[in-house]
């Protein structure tokens, strides 16, 4: 095994990619849709361009962009680039304290330097048009409501985690293919609720990135994306070894 | 039991060594190199300790603490040591 620290700096690169390319779709489709009409206060701009199809296509950033780096980097680090799944490793006695810590610490700096570098690479509308790809609650959407979204995907990513690769049976090279695809699934679906961020990393990322360059300050809602994806990553991994020990 | 049935015994059913059968020989193979799946004969099979890596996504890929046999061809072997 490498060490620590080229295993966590695996983590923030990885987790880098995925705000860049994934939050940065967000960006994209929001500056593309920006000054058209949209029909209802439920639709923000993603959505004015092709419907459910903007969602498909942030989340398939999202999904080929996790594939790619569970493929490059997964024999390095595990490529968990979500502090949500490397607290439910912990938390199920898979994965050491101290090696949790850095990870999440790494996948948080990772996040950010994303956030920062797509604002580079677009300029000022990434912030003021975009916001980076913040994820909040849409419109209607309560606090509690958004939790529990939340809480479902990352259940359900964290259950394909633990089918398509922790479980010792699991058919080995699918993972990263079927779980890119989990998320570019939820996103679909979710996306237009509460963000569909499952990743508390993906969503600190863009908040800083707003707040240090003038953008919105969102960190209000930050409690929603930690405690959504931490508890249902958790609860679906204990779920998991539940359901699959055999008497 | 005579030496004939003790070698039939360890030969991989139906299958010849390819090193042999390149220099126009027929052997029978005792084995198979885990890497590329090449029939070889006892004069060519080399089995040798070999440092393993296990694990993967969702965790580092980690090596094995010893070192497990396995069956190789020269090409392979010599592949593995680079």
């Amino acid at each position: 095994m490498v060490t620590l620290v080229k295993r966590a700096v695996a983590e923030c690169i990885g987790t880098l990619f995925l705000v860049y390319f994934g939050a940065g779709a967000a960006v994209i489709t929001l500056m593309i849709a920006s000054g058209e009409k949209t029909s209802t206060p439920f639709n923000v701009g993603i959505g004015a361009l092709g419907g459910l199809g903007d969602w498909i296509a942030i989340g398939l950033a999202f999904g080929i962009t996790i594939a790619a780096v569970i493929y490059g980097l997964g024999r390095v680090s595990g490529a968990h680039i979500n502090p949500a799944v490397s607290i439910a490793l912990w938390a199920t006695k898979r994965f050491p304290t101290g090696d949790m810590v850095y990870y999440v610490f790494a996948q948080i700096i990772g996040a950010s330097l994303g956030s920062l570098l797509f604002a580079a690479s677009v300029g000022m509308d990434a912030v003021t048009i975009g916001g980076l790809g913040a994820t909040t609650p849409f419109p209607g959407i309560s606090y509690l409501q958004a939790i529990g979204v939340e809480f479902i995907g990352t259940f359900l990513l964290m259950t394909a985690i633990m089918g398509a690769a922790v479980d010792r049976n699991a058919t080995p090279g699918f993972a990263g293919i079927v779980i890119g695809l989990t998320v570019a699934g939820i996103i679909t679906t979710l996306g237009n609720i509460s963000g569909a961020s499952l990743n508390p990393a993906r969503t600190f990322g863009p908040y800083l990135g707003d707040l240090l360059l003038g953008g919105s300050n969102l960190w209000g809602f930050f409690p929603i994306y930690v405690i959504g994806p931490v508890l249902g990553a958790v609860c679906a991994a204990l779920f998991y070894d539940w359901v699959s020990k055999e008497e | 039991m005579n030496t004939v049935s003790t070698v039939k015994r360890y030969e991989v059913a139906g299958m010849k060594c390819y090193v042999c059968a390149k220099a126009g020989k027929d052997t029978e193979a005792v084995g198979i190199c885990i890497v590329c799946g090449m029939g070889l004969c006892m004069e060519h099979a080399i089995r040798e300790d070999t440092q393993v890596w296990e694990g993967g996504y969702p965790f580092p890929a980690t090596k094995t603490k010893g070192k497990i046999p396995r069956i190789l061809c020269e090409e392979c072997r010599t592949a593995l040591k680079r």
